[in-house]
């Protein structure tokens, strides 16, 4: 009984998407048949239709629009390119110079605010069409980015460790934050060195170290560009404004500057609100469709019924801990991170705990295992926003995005049998 | 076809107005609290409202233009025949989803929200006003699905 | 499940698993299981995972949760007159509000949301809000000047802070612990297990225990399952609610020492403030009542309830 609906939904939504149903459609015509499973028809439709409504009902996913709107603001209005050609200044001649200087941004992103999703749409509306032009694949360029923005969220400051330390009753944040440095980078070096192998074996084209007057040119033409990082960033740290609505200023900014530099017209600017609207359109479908699904798993129990399954084998220390991060990154896949952290969190906790593992380490492994969900179809709101601002595919994304995952799993994995790694950093302020 | 440039027409203009006053917005919320120093009650709400038309919306206005994302591994390596087949079907379980949970569902909670007088704890808007979107959606989904069969060539 | 002769009821609430109004459910299902002989069994989602307390409340509307816990605050959006419990220092001490919640004004607040598809079982304990701050300590009502002062998403919540001096800012709770540590507010009001609970204490240093309002927790059932249930099934429900009321209060009063004495531990200052200093501050907002009778007539029976 109790695995029928997991049943239910795995075959649906497989069979949806194999006869060419666009995902988000898949997502959610298989949660409402697995939904009908257990709740009568009418109520089951109604609860889809309030899910998806309620599945966008977020302050933060604001974010997403904004950013992409002035993505393309930057884009038009000639303050990306100068941007990028400063930073190639710096790191061009290195082999997949772009796609080092999208990880790093992620990662300085991820230090301001707590948001993949905010951190894609902004490096990936930059930085994309830029990578294009150098001749990335516009698939490998959306792989980097869409991986790179998870590490913003063991970076701190993140919202989703706030959420871990309360469902699991009072972690000390503070302690969170600091475990989360080494691992959130570590995590951004071996994906770094995975895109610096990817473009080798690609031959894309490696730009000419620059000299020191080439540099200084670039930067002073980039001055009022970066000075758009110096407002965002500043106004996030002095606490003028919340992460979500510097996304707002970044529009006003590079409109203002867009103007100024003449590269902007009032007259394009409906074009450019509709581009925009409709690349959110995508994402907020597959996001609010997700979220349904994400549901129907928390009300037919099945995280609870995989996990006790499982947990049965054994109880060898290294045996289970892989059996918690097999079982996380299989639930990864179909559910969004704050139900799966809020849901796992009771269920595991008391478990590593027994085993004599700090709850600070658990939290960090918990919150890196399941970025690599979020780059994972059914249910992958990151990868559904660096998909839909490349203009790309999932399925041609998968192959770019296999290789980075290994790096993501490795880091994981260090961090699940290295300790050191989380706690050393807390330990040294006595958290 | 007339019909359907006209459609894609308005809901375009009502995507871009709605884009526009969500950055006004947040923009508002920000220089009343920062500058004239007594913060807006409800602009965080309305921002939210907004999302949410325009991602339920953009939905249509996206599955008219077939910009949705999907997975193509069975269609491609199939008969011209049976693609056409798999069309048809994939655009009648789409129907099907906006008619029963877009239309019969957002309905009811239209409904449900209206005759139980729901409004919104800021700006006091009714809900029935936010979830409408979703089975206009379904109607203007049903409305290009169908045409689109109509042009299964 | 009409299959069988048992009947599972799906609970769910926005609380972690170890808050005491969490505890007390579970208790309330073992309860249940007991009295019904397994006839009534209790199913409990936590922890948000099945919406936020508003969306929950429309899933016993729509039809597909049969239970949950909200907050007055929210619960005045469903049931108006419930707005009273918003009011500044409505209440003498906890004795006072105890008497009111669980006598014949608490039972009427809580049928009334009956014509919204959802009636009010019973009140959980929690506690009185108070105010805490980042660097700057409140003492009196005049230190609230042009400080922003975070608020849940409500008129009455939003009025409350006003009048008291300081600049309301709604601003959701997962947001606030970075809100406060990047200072997009300078504070916030909660009770004190809240407090403990958010981590906040490791960013706020004053907590001044003015206790301005006090916003019971309030445990519902749809109407849908309410009629379908018999008088007996009734009965056994309403038995072991009741039950799990006088635990849960327990465990609140518990759980509001330790949360004090461990932000106290971690270097909070807690200030215990002349209470008639703020209390004066609000007698605007009483005065405005008196044009709702309905609100004016309720005000005075819960002033009169001894
Ligand atoms: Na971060
Ligand atoms: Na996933």
């Amino acid at each position: 009984m109790e695995y029928i609906p997991i049943i239910v939904l795995v075959l649906s939504f497989i069979g949806l998407l194999s006869i060419g149903m666009p995902v988000a459609w898949s997502i959610a015509i298989s949660s409402v048949l697995t939904m009908l499973v257990s709740i009568p028809a009418l109520p089951a439709f109604t609860t889809v239709s309030q899910r998806m409504g309620t599945g966008l009902d977020s302050f933060a996913l604001l974010a997403i629009p904004f950013f992409v709107l002035s993505g393309q603001l930057m884009n038009k209005g000639g303050i990306a390119h100068r941007l990028i050609a400063f930073a190639k200044t710096l790191v061009g001649s290195l082999p997949g110079g772009l796609a080092l200087i999208n990880v790093i941004g992620a990662m300085l992103m991820g230090a301001i605010a707590g948001s993949a999703m905010a951190s894609a749409s902004a490096m990936g509306s930059i930085l994309g069409p830029e990578m294009e032009k150098e001749g990335y694949s516009r698939e490998f360029g959306a792989a980097v980015n869409i991986t790179s923005a998870t590490t913003g969220l063991v970076i701190p400051p993140s919202n989703i460790l706030i959420v871990y330390s309360l469902a699991s009753g009072g972690v000390s944040i503070a302690a969170l934050f600091l475990a989360g440095y080494i691992p959130g980078i570590l995590t951004g070096l071996f994906l770094m060195l995975v895109a610096s192998f990817w473009a080798k074996k690609k031959k894309y084209k490696v730009g000419k170290r620059s000299s020191l007057k080439q540099v200084l040119k670039a930067f002073i033409d980039a001055v009022p560009s970066l000075f758009l990082l110096v407002i965002v960033i500043g106004g996030i740290i002095t606490g003028i404004f919340t992460a979500t609505e510097a996304s707002a200023i970044a529009v006003l900014y590079t409109l203002v500057l867009g103007f100024i530099y003449k590269e902007i017209s009032f007259k394009s600017l409906p074009e450019i609100l509709l581009d925009s609207s409709a690349t959110t359109a995508v994402v907020m479908l597959l996001i609010g469709a997700s979220m349904s699904m994400s549901w129907v798993m928390s009300y037919e129990n099945i995280p609870q019924n995989i996990s006790s399954t499982l947990l049965a084998i054994s109880d060898n220390k290294i045996i289970i801990l892989l059996l918690i991060n097999l079982i996380l990154l299989f639930v990864g896949i179909f559910m969004d991170m704050t139900p799966a952290v809020l849901i796992f969190t009771p269920i595991f906790l008391p478990v590593v705990t027994a085993l004599g593992m700090d709850p600070i380490q658990f939290g960090i492994i918990m919150v890196l295992n399941l970025c690599i969900g979020l780059c994972t179809p059914p249910v992958g709101s990151v990868l559904f926003v660096g998909v839909g601002i490349a203009q790309t595919t999932i399925q041609k994304v998968v192959k770019p995005l296999l290789p980075m995952f290994l790096a993501m799993i490795v880091a994981l994995f260090l961090v699940t049998y290295f300790p050191q790694l989380t706690l050393w950093l807390p330990s040294l302020f006595d958290l | 076809m007339a019909l359907r440039k006209k459609i894609d027409k308005v809901l375009g203009n009502i995507l871009i107005v709605i884009m526009g006053v969500m950055v006004i917005n947040v923009l508002w919320q920000v220089f009343t609290r920062f500058i004239i120093g007594t913060p807006s009650s409800f602009t965080d709400e309305l921002a939210r409202y907004l999302m949410i038309w325009l991602g339920i919306l953009g939905a249509a206005y996206v599955s008219g233009r077939n910009m949705h994302v999907a997975i193509d591994v069975l269609p491609l390596r199939s008969s011209n025949k049976t693609q056409k087949k798999l069309k048809l079907i994939v655009y009648i379980l789409i129907i099907a989803f906006a008619f029963f949970a877009m239309i019969i569902g957002g309905l009811r909670l239209v409904y449900i929200t209206y005759t139980l007088d729901q409004y919104s704890p800021a700006l006091q808007m009714p809900l029935a006003v936010v979830y409408f979107a979703i089975p206009l959606s379904g109607a203007l989904i049903i409305y290009y699905k169908i045409s689109d069969i109509l042009n299964i060539k | 499940n009409r299959l069988s002769d048992t009947r599972t009821i799906k609970l769910a609430h926005s609380l972690d698993v170890n808050h005491s109004v969490h505890k007390a459910m579970v208790k309330m299902g073992e309860d249940l299981a007991k009295i019904s002989g397994g006839k009534m069994q209790l199913e409990i989602y936590p922890s948000q995972q099945l919406g936020t307390e508003r969306e929950c409340i429309e899933l016993l509307q729509i039809g597909s949760l049969d239970m949950t816990k909200v907050s007055v605050g929210v619960m005045e959006n469903f049931a108006p007159r419930m707005k009273v419990f918003g009011l500044p220092f409505l209440f003498r001490d906890k004795e006072h509000a105890f008497q009111v919640l669980d006598g014949p004004i608490g039972q009427e607040l809580l049928d009334e949301g009956t014509k919204y598809w959802i009636k009010g079982l019973a009140y959980y304990d929690a506690g009185s809000r108070s105010f805490y701050t980042k660097d700057k300590p409140i003492n009196s009502p005049s230190d609230l000047k042009g400080l922003k002062i975070r608020v849940m998403e409500s008129v009455t919540a939003v009025n409350m802070v006003n009048s008291l001096g300081g600049s309301a800012t709604p601003i959701s709770w997962g947001e606030l612990y970075t809100s406060l540590q990047q200072g997009v507010v300078d504070g916030a009001e909660n009770n004190p297990p809240s407090f403990y609970l958010s981590r906040h204490y490791e960013v706020c240093k004053y907590y001044t225990l003015d206790e301005h309002t006090v916003l019971p927790d309030v445990l519902i059932i749809g109407t849908h399952l309410w009629n379908d249930l018999s008088e007996q099934e009734k009965k056994w429900m309403q038995q072991a609610v009741d039950s799990s009321v006088v635990y849960q209060r327990k465990l609140w009063a518990e759980a509001e020492k330790e949360a004090l004495e461990e932000v106290q531990k971690a270097g909070v200052e807690i200030i215990y403030p002349d209470k008639t200093l703020f209390s004066n501050e609000v007698e605007d907002v009483y005065s405005d009542i008196k044009e709702n009778e309905d609100m004016y007539n309720l005000v005075q029976r819960i002033q009169n309830t001894k």
